[in-house]
């Protein structure tokens, strides 16, 4: 069976982000580029799934990102996965979510998989939105959000969180699938993984490779970004010291009753 | 893009308070638009929630009963908007930003070949394009993006961005046809409901949170509980407190956790990291009850209060049940 996991590699998520008011652009240095972490916990699922299904089981993953981070994969290699496919072009920059996954799903045809496993939501975009047009360009099922899956008979059955509870589904194949939190906490690289990781192959591809009918990048995107600004200044507010219970339950409720809180 | 269709989320008739923020903010953006604002409500117990939609300044409720919708996941419904979306001509089709939705609204994204916004938390028409407003990297930016055209657009929005409120001539409602042809894919063997009955914390108006200060599971029973109660609110926690196992994972909130924005935060014994900080710094307004003047919390929180949790949560949960009473 393959597996190809999407990851998409994103600003630190960890770090303190700021905007230059200047350029209104995310001043990235010393900012490193990583996997998104929601990501890392789909490469988690793929692994764990390869582990138990076995036989000629492979793992791949693939990004679309410029060229110049084809380092950053390597992590995922390390962590366990087989092999890498990195999409990049110029002609790719400024895409919005409807072309990334326009571009994506058909470079993902091309690539093939009997199960494809994309991340709930990414750190940078966050709009959640690509798993599903990723399933209806590829026409295949979409199933979310699931935090245990198995493979029997050809067909994928899995237990999904929802907004409410859960659902056990069951699934063909080939399917999208995107994995909740609760799936398993990625697992660390190991040394070994590490020093393999140098020997496997990170595959190129390119728009000229697509086929595509519709421009992408900037140009054909259906959004465009306006503004991009930090946050309005949450300054630090008032900090009182409350010498018991009741003055400190007193103070916060004299503040919630003047912001019309209560 | 000229009206607005919005996508009702329900489970036999039972939909979170952002469809009735959704329903509001149709109309206002219709009328700008100088369309019209539809829903879309299918599934089992759909007849009876459109009679509630009825009461909202709605044009058209599009219903169908239909017991696929339930009995499958998610290409009934995408095959039923679809069909409205084609029906009513060029829309903006608004979905709520939770799990089920995001799903909905990103098959539409290549079904209908149209642009999204995310999350959005407030909506400007300028010259009848649509603008959006919406916070990215857990609130680091505040972004707005706009749809260069096209005939549709999705937008996916943020529970409790948005204010729900009833009236208007009252929605005609109408049936809506099964779409035929078509086979799905995916059965659902088995649905289970949670049914805490309590709040979802992403729509909860106040969040109380704790963390690794309450030092064990009970007070987040015995002391926050209560105190969310009163606000009519939900609790929630850090992750230190979930990885502890004092409460589940799905009350985490953070980077690793949910991101809510409710009107009112308090975080009781959590000390600010910046992973709990991603998931919550976009709430209105955030107070933090800390033992410690010098923990991060303190720097964006609106007001800190030194001091014991364990002595001050009591006594304003008195304060608060007082005041409504
Ligand atoms: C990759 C990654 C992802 C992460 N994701 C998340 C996430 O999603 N969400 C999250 O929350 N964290 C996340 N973390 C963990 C985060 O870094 C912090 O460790 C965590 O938020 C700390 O939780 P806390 O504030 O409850 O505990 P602590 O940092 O231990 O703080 C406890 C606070 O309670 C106060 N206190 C103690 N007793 C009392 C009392 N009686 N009354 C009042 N105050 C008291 C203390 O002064 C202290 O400030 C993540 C970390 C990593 C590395
Ligand atoms: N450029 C990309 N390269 C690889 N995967 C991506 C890319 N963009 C989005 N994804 C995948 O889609 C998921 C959801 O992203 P988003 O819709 O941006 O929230 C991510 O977790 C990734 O798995």
């Amino acid at each position: 069976m393959k597996i190809v996991v999407t990851v998409k590699l994103v600003p630190d998520p960890n770090a303190e982000k700021r905007i230059d008011p200047a350029t209104k652009r995310l001043v990235r240095t010393g900012v490193e580029t990583v996997l998104n972490p929601y990501d890392e916990y789909a490469l988690e699922a793929a692994l764990q799934l390869k582990e138990r299904i076995g036989g000629d089981t492979t793992v791949t993953v693939f990004a679309m990102a410029p060229e110049s981070l084809k380092e950053t994969l390597r992590k995922a290699l390390a962590m366990g996965a087989d092999d890498a496919v990195l999409l990049s072009d110029a002609g790719l920059e400024g895409s919005d979510v409807w072309g990334t996954s326009y571009a994506m799903a058909h470079a993902l045809k091309k690539v093939g998989f009997d199960l494809l496993i994309v991340g709930g939501l990414s750190d940078d975009g966050s709009t959640g939105a690509t798993p599903g047009a990723l399933a209806e360009y590829l026409q295949t099922p979409l199933v979310t959000n699931a935090r245990k899956a198995d493979v029997a008979d050809g067909k994928l059955q899995i237990e999904r969180e929802t907004d409410t509870g859960y659902q056990i589904v069951k699934a063909p194949l080939p399917t999208v699938m995107t994995t909740a939190l609760t799936f398993g906490e990625p697992r660390y690289a190991s040394l070994k993984g590490i020093m393999g990781a140098k020997k496997k192959t990170i595959a190129a591809m390119a728009l000229a490779d697509l086929g595509l009918d519709q421009s992408v990048g900037a140009a054909g995107a259906k959004t465009e970004l306006l503004s991009f600004a930090p946050p309005p200044v949450r300054g630090k507010g008032n900090v009182v010291e409350a010498a018991d219970g009741a003055t400190g339950a007193k103070a916060i409720f004299d503040f919630l009753k003047e912001k019309k809180l209560v | 893009m000229q009206n607005v269709i919005v996508y009702v989320q329900h489970k036999q008739g039972n939909t979170p308070k952002v469809t009735f923020e959704m329903a509001t903010l149709a109309r206002k953006l219709a009328d700008q638009l100088g369309g019209k604002a539809h829903a879309v409500v299918v599934g089992a117990g759909s007849s009876r929630l459109a009679e509630t939609l009825k009461s909202y300044p709605l044009d058209v409720v599009h219903v169908n009963d239909d017991a696929d919708v339930d009995g499958f996941l998610l290409d009934p419904i995408v095959e039923y908007l679809d069909a409205a979306a084609k029906a009513v001509g060029p829309s903006l089709i608004l979905v709520a930003n939770t799990l089920g939705g995001k799903d909905v609204a990103g098959r539409l994204v290549a079904r209908l070949g149209a642009g999204i916004v995310a999350d959005a938390t407030d909506f400007k028409i300028e010259g009848g394009k649509v603008e959006a407003v919406m916070p990215k990297m857990g609130g680091a930016a505040i972004t707005t993006a706009a749809f260069k055209g096209g005939a549709y657009g999705i937008a996916t929005i943020r529970p409790n961005a948005f204010a729900a409120q009833a009236g208007g001539a009252g929605a005609a409602v109408q049936p809506i046809e099964k779409p035929v042809g078509k086979s799905y894919a995916v059965v659902v063997e088995n649905d289970v409901e949670e049914g805490t009955g309590e709040l979802a914390l992403e729509e909860a108006p106040v969040v109380v949170a704790g963390g690794r200060g309450l030092g064990g599971p009970d007070p987040f029973e015995t002391m926050l509980k209560p105190l969310a109660k009163e606000f009519g609110g939900a609790v929630g926690a850090s992750r230190a407190a979930a990885d502890a196992g004092w409460v589940p994972y799905s009350l985490q909130i953070g980077q690793t956790g949910k991101t809510v924005s409710p009107n009112l935060y308090i975080a009781v014994g959590i000390s600010g990291a910046i992973q709990h900080k991603v998931g919550m710094r976009s709430s209105g307004t955030i107070v933090a009850i800390n033992k410690d003047a010098a923990a991060p919390i303190a720097e964006f929180s609106d007001l800190t209060v030194v001091g014991d949790a364990f002595a001050i949560v009591p006594e304003l949960t008195k304060l608060v049940a007082a005041a409504k009473a």
